[in-house]
Formats: C-alpha cells, sequence, structure tokens
C-alpha cells in the first residue's frame, strides 16, 4: 500500500532541502527552512511532478508557500485527475 | 497569494516604481530594477518589426512582485526560418522577501509554456540562481569563450581586477609593470599566437547596413546552424546611428568578406575593468571561412583608436579559431548560453552543436550591457 500524499510529499521535500524528514512538518516553508530557496522550489516542483504524475500551472506554483498547501494543492489536482 | 503573469501596462507604471522601492530597500543595485515605462525603449514592438521585446509582469493585486522581458526575433535554425524567444531581465521581490521566493519560478514556466523555443544569454555565471533554475528545468547549458587582446599592457596589469585581487598579484603586478616584464610577455604571447595578416583584407567605417549586408546574410546564414537573422533592416535598428556604434565593413578586392560592428568605450571604474579603454567586437558576420579576415580587421580598427584592451564572446568553433588566430587569448567566461528543451531538440546535443551555432554579445540586451 502507498504512503497518504502528505507522507510522499514530506519525504520529497526532505530530500530536495536536504534535512531529515523529521523535521519537514506541515508548516515547513521557506520562511523556516534555511535551505528552501527559489532553485529548490523549482527543484521541488519538478520532483513533485514526478512523483505524481502531475504537471503544476504558474499560479499553483505561486501558492505553494508551505507543505499544507503543497499538500492541498496535489490532492485538488489528484482529486481532478480521478474524476 | 494569487499572483498572475500578465503583460506590463501602463496602470502598472506605479507598481513598478513601488517594486523597485522594495528592491532598493532590500539593498539590490539599481541595474537590476524593472524599467519603469511600460513601452521598451529599446525594441519596441511596432507595426511590421519582426524583431522586439515584451515586458511581463507577476502581479499580485494590484503590487507587482516581479518582471521579465520576453524578446522575439527570427533565426536561421537548422534549415529554415524560426522564431526564437530571448528570455531576459527576469527579477522578483524573492530576492528580497521569502514570501515571493517561487515568482521566479513562476515567471519562468510562464514564460516556457508562452514561448517553448527559447535561450538566455549571459547571467553572469553556473552558480547564479538563473542558470541553476533552468539547469533544473532541462535546459541545456554552456558558456560561452570570451577572449581578449591586450594593446597597452601597462594599463592592462594596473586595471584588471583579477591582477589586484591579493597582496601579492598587486606586488607582482607592480613589478611586471615597473621593470617592463609585463608588456614584453604579453607581446610577446600576443606575437606567438598571431597568424601572419592578410595584406589585401581593407576596412572602412559605414554610417549602416544595406544591400551589401542583405547579400552577406543569404550567403552566410546558412552556413550556421543557428544564427540571429542579421540582414540590413535588423542591423539598423540594433545598430542604429545614434549610438556610439562603430560598423565597418570589411573587403578584399572590392569584394564584401564581412561586417563588424564595435564600441569603443573609457570605463570608469568597471568591477572588471577598472578604468581601461575598452574595445569590444560587439557584432560580426561573415562566411566561417572569412571569421579571420573580419577579426583581423575589427582589431586594426580598434587598435587604431587607441584602445588598451579588445574583448568579445563567441560561440562558433571558426570564429573562437579566428580570434585566435589574430592573436586573441581565451579568458575565463561567465557569459552563458542556455536553450530551453525544446530548442535544445532542434540543435541537438549542446555539446557538438555549441560549435555550429553562432551567438556573440549583439545577441544579448543591447546597448546597455555590451
Amino acid at each position: 500500500m502507498s504512503l497518504p500524499i502528505a507522507d510522499r510529499v514530506r519525504g520529497i521535500a526532505a530530500d530536495v532541502l536536504e534535512v531529515p524528514a523529521a523535521t519537514i512538518r506541515s508548516d515547513s516553508s521557506p520562511k523556516n527552512v534555511a535551505l528552501w530557496d527559489s532553485v529548490r522550489q523549482l527543484n521541488l516542483v519538478l520532483a513533485l511532478e514526478q512523483e505524481f504524475g502531475v504537471q503544476f500551472e504558474p499560479q499553483e506554483i505561486a501558492t505553494m508557500t508551505d507543505i499544507e498547501n503543497i499538500v492541498s494543492i496535489l490532492r485538488r489536482k489528484l482529486n481532478d485527475h480521478c474524476a | 497569494m494569487a499572483i498572475v503573469i500578465q503583460p506590463y501596462t501602463a496602470d502598472l507604471v506605479c507598481a513598478v516604481k513601488a517594486f523597485n522601492q522594495r528592491l532598493a530597500a532590500g539593498g539590490i543595485e539599481p541595474r537590476f530594477y524593472f524599467p519603469e515605462q511600460h513601452v521598451p525603449c529599446w525594441l519596441p514592438k511596432l507595426n511590421g518589426r519582426r524583431i522586439y521585446q515584451e515586458f511581463h509582469l507577476a502581479v499580485e493585486d494590484e503590487s507587482v512582485r516581479g518582471g521579465f522581458s520576453l524578446k522575439y526575433q527570427d533565426f536561421w535554425l537548422r534549415d529554415g526560418v524560426s522564431r526564437v524567444g530571448y528570455y531576459h531581465m527576469p527579477i522578483s521581490e524573492g530576492i528580497v522577501n521569502k514570501t515571493y521566493f517561487s515568482v521566479g519560478v513562476q515567471m519562468l514556466r510562464h514564460a516556457d509554456k508562452a514561448q517553448p523555443m527559447l535561450f538566455a544569454l549571459g547571467m553572469g555565471g553556473f552558480n547564479r540562481p538563473l542558470p541553476q533554475m533552468l539547469k533544473a528545468m532541462g535546459w541545456s547549458l554552456h558558456a560561452m569563450p570570451f577572449c581578449f587582446k591586450v594593446n597597452d599592457p601597462a594599463a592592462f596589469i594596473r586595471n584588471i581586477a583579477a591582477l589586484r585581487q591579493s597582496a601579492l598579484r598587486r606586488s607582482l603586478a607592480s613589478f611586471a609593470t615597473r621593470t617592463g616584464l609585463g608588456w614584453m610577455t604579453i607581446k610577446t604571447v600576443h606575437w606567438l599566437r598571431s597568424r601572419a595578416k592578410d595584406p589585401a583584407v581593407c576596412w572602412e567605417a559605414v554610417a549602416g547596413f544595406g544591400s551589401w549586408a542583405d547579400e552577406l546574410w543569404e550567403k552566410c546564414s546558412p552556413r550556421y546552424l543557428m544564427i540571429a537573422s542579421r540582414d540590413s533592416g535588423t542591423l539598423n535598428i540594433l545598430y542604429p546611428p545614434d549610438k556610439n556604434f562603430i560598423r565597418v565593413r570589411v573587403s578584399r578586392e572590392s569584394h564584401v568578406l564581412g561586417w563588424a560592428v564595435l564600441l569603443d568605450t573609457q570605463m570608469a571604474g568597471n568591477q572588471y575593468f577598472g578604468d581601461l579603454r575598452l574595445g569590444s567586437i560587439v557584432d560580426c558576420l561573415a562566411a566561417p571561412e572569412h571569421a579571420f579576415a573580419v577579426i583581423q580587421a575589427a582589431t586594426g580598427a580598434l587598435e587604431e583608436r587607441g584602445v588598451e584592451l579588445v574583448v568579445s564572446n563567441q560561440s562558433h568553433a571558426a570564429w573562437e579559431a579566428a580570434f585566435r588566430s589574430a592573436g586573441f587569448l581565451p579568458g575565463p567566461s561567465n557569459f552563458i548560453f542556455a536553450a530551453s528543451r525544446k530548442l535544445a531538440e532542434k540543435l541537438g546535443p549542446l555539446e557538438k552543436s555549441r560549435q555550429e551555432i553562432f551567438f556573440n554579445r549583439g545577441d544579448g540586451d543591447g546597448p546597455a550591457n555590451l
């Protein structure tokens, strides 16, 4: 059985941001993760697209400001995909 | 935060001014500010023009959070004419406020979607954020060769920043200047690397580009894998008579071989060139076998004017070889060419195609940054 979306996002974010997975929380954001800059944001977007088989719109990328937002955008996209 | 990318319109000028003020408050240098007029001064979109640029902004409610420019022009690409965009001047509020850290990504994604045939140029080195983002998005990148020729070794040693970065380098440079050792070394190296000049090659300064330039363009363009349109119409727009460009037509026995556009600039406290009088070979065109003749003539024209150093960036292998034959030395380059995925697909592997594409500083940001 695959992991819940939130856990998979946290795992990918930890890899991209090069921090232990345990330190990634739902409120983790560029404001509290020092290495989270624009380049890593792009790497995170690309890694999530590859993992979940989706493509984010530029407007969606702008709202991916923390892990919680990312998870909710992904959930919405995946539901749209299935609908 | 709902940010949309939209064309820069007159009603957003005040918001751009406020954006620039926030950048200033964050310590960003004025050269990075976004233009405070919605119609570009350089290459505005005019009826019938095939070369122009358009400004785009990242807007949140009524605030501007970033901007970029897309310059459009025709290119000879592989076997025909293609429309290609140049992604440049991107600036995002993310550099001073982490809330907007994703604006840069959003703008790049938008541009890539709007015009998949894109390239970027310059960018200041591989370790800067933009080249890193481009690389992450699957763009192909390589550094465009930089070359230089020293005409006044003493002035060169006195002014070049790289020679003055440490106390040891400074004292070695002073010693070389005082004893004449630097002069002798530099002149010897240039002389050893120079091929004999062709005495039949001559040059003349011209006020503009005419039908002779069109004929040359027709003959030369298919010789390159990728080259931006350099017909007379485009050239007279890019290098207008009211700017300081020196246009040189190069001939052999009244047969036009090529042309070059040059700049002769007195630097003042420049971060790389100090106070040198700098000559640059901004742009040029000839068939690959005539590259040496054009470089020889262009360099001669600049030397006659008394420039202390001549510099250029050229991507094509024949032109790179021509510069070497004219006594130029290779230098460290932070001038990067980046091709979007779609463009790279057309070009083929950049390791090989980079030697067949024709790019130089004339393909960059324009007069302000040449």
